[in-house]
């Protein structure tokens, strides 16, 4: 048998391969091509085709297909005029109404206070201001905003959030940029750039508008919503939180997961709130004060006050991890 | 996927803020798009932004997560496109939308256009042409990201049975494209 006609019985079998009913796949592998979690070049024989489809029709937004945006926020102006919201089911104890109170104080004070906060924010490493920067607008966003906090309050945290992942971007410009990019962080703010590449001209734009005055308090609003979440989940399934990406990164600022009690005593402290701290925070096992039971994203921040009010000078407990 | 700031960026859309509402929009209108072309091809553009219309109306009340904010704009979807091919089955002269699509995007077999130029239309219109059951299965699961029981809550039908349907679409999907890449390469001879 020749080389040449072992040849073509391969040709012969890879062609069979080919044109008959693909090999049936793996349940779990039909699952990752469904999730698009399979690349093309490790797709099995018979797949490699079927995953560079789905592929394209998952690719990134073609501008075309963004085009009718402002016919759509044009949309969206008009039924908030025609209709003031009224968001989510309102539950407006004299608790809550303090607590918004209390959550418009601490945006104010925040862009009140620059100075002090700005070391506190250096001492953070970049991954961490950035995973810092995400829970600014997940903890204190939605803990704050869903819950009947006047607009002012809202608008603010939103501005803020925005100048702390912008200012996260500028930080760790020329580092690592492949992996920021990559970060739901950073598709998030491209996302709202309109792009990657417009993400510059996006955060020049969130700096010239005032924005990146809060940029440094972001990273403290970061931090006391981190730690809010963290003090209202405690004795509430703390494995999963431990896992999460926000309370890696409060542990981290603390300088480890046993830390976490006395970061955030240290960063709650001198809040007119502490009067409800009170011994609880020194040991990680202590349940929270009643008033912060509530989960973060149900309940109001209560416990805390203004985040920043330490103020210039107090230090935030000053940053505790800037060697590393 | 929006991630973590997907909670904020609700809460504000909610509370009336048009930039939280635009990046809620552009992170999921393109999916939206797409699905639509695979499900009402002619009239994909209009059903998305009637779509968005309904979204904003009801945003107020939506109470959910990420991925609840996502089956619930794609129920919507749904519902535009199962009204359009109704009214569409009552008009006289059926409009041939998979054949101007196919057109528009790939002049040629959209198999081998996918295989060429990895084009997102040509992509779409292959998947199109599966049987309805399968096409909205498989456009939900891929271009909505959605999991089982979303679909299976979205479309009515058992988890089962969409498992099934996905399988079905994809491996047939797969056979077709094997077949234009054994073409296009010419091995055959």
């Amino acid at each position: 048998m020749s080389d040449d006609d072992a040849l073509a019985g391969d040709m012969q079998r890879l062609l069979r391969a080919l044109t008959a009913v693909p090999p049936v796949a793996d349940q779990a592998t039909v699952e990752r091509l469904l999730d698009g979690r399979l690349n093309p070049a490790d797709a099995p024989p018979g797949y490699a085709g079927l995953a560079r489809l789905l592929a394209a029709a998952t690719a990134p937004a073609a501008r075309e297909e963004l085009a009718g945006e402002q016919l759509v926020l044009a949309e969206f102006a008009a039924v908030v005029q025609s209709h003031p919201p009224t968001p989510v089911p309102r539950r407006a104890t004299v608790l809550t109404k303090l607590a918004s109170v209390k959550a418009a104080a601490a945006v104010l004070a925040a862009l009140l206070s620059i100075g002090g906060v700005a070391a506190a924010a250096t001492g953070l490493l970049p991954g961490q201001a950035e995973q810092a920067a995400d829970q600014a607008a997940s903890t204190t966003g939605a803990g704050v905003a869903g819950h009947d906090v006047g607009e002012a309050a809202v608008a603010g945290l939103d501005g803020a959030a925005k100048a702390g992942l912008c200012q996260a971007w500028q930080a760790g410009q020329g580092a690592d940029s492949g992996r920021r990019a990559e970060s739901p962080a950073f598709r998030a703010l491209a996302v709202a750039a309109g792009g990657a590449d417009s993400v510059a001209a996006y955060c020049q734009d969130a700096a010239a508008g005032g924005a990146a005055a809060t940029g440094p308090d972001a990273m403290a609003a970061a931090r006391a919503g981190l730690c809010r979440a963290w003090q209202a989940g405690q004795g509430a399934d703390n494995g999963r939180r431990a896992e999460s990406v926000a309370f890696q990164a409060l542990a981290a600022a603390a300088g480890g997961a046993d830390k976490i009690a006395d970061f955030c005593q240290t960063t709650t402290a001198g809040s007119a709130g502490t009067h409800e701290q009170g011994p609880s925070a020194s040991s990680p096992s202590v349940s929270p004060p009643s008033t912060t039971v509530s989960p973060p994203s149900s309940g109001p921040p209560a416990s805390t006050g203004p985040p920043a009010s330490t103020g210039p000078g107090q230090g935030q407990g000053s940053p505790p991890t800037t060697s590393g | 996927m929006i991630g973590p700031l997907f909670p904020g960026l609700l809460a504000a859309a909610q509370g009336g803020d048009e930039q939280a509402f635009a990046v809620l929009w552009r992170d999921l209108q393109p999916a939206v798009l797409r699905y639509l072309r695979v499900a009402a091809p002619a009239a994909a553009e209009d059903l998305a932004a009637d779509t968005w219309v309904s979204v904003i109306r009801g945003l107020a009340r939506f109470n959910g997560d990420e991925q609840n904010f996502r089956a619930w704009v794609f129920t919507a979807a749904r519902h535009r496109a199962i009204d359009w091919r109704r009214q569409a089955a009552r008009q006289p002269v059926q409009p041939l939308p998979l054949a101007l699509v196919v057109q528009q995007a790939a002049p040629d077999d959209p198999a081998a256009a996918v295989l060429e130029a990895q084009s997102t239309r040509a992509a779409l219109a292959l998947i199109a042409q599966l049987p309805r059951d399968q096409a909205e299965v498989v456009a939900l699961r891929v271009l909505g990201g959605l999991g089982v029981a979303e679909v299976a809550q979205i479309t009515g039908k058992r988890p089962g049975a969409v498992r099934v349907l996905a399988h079905r679409g994809l491996r047939r999907l797969a056979k077709r494209l094997e077949a234009a890449g054994v073409a296009e390469r010419g091995v055959t001879r």
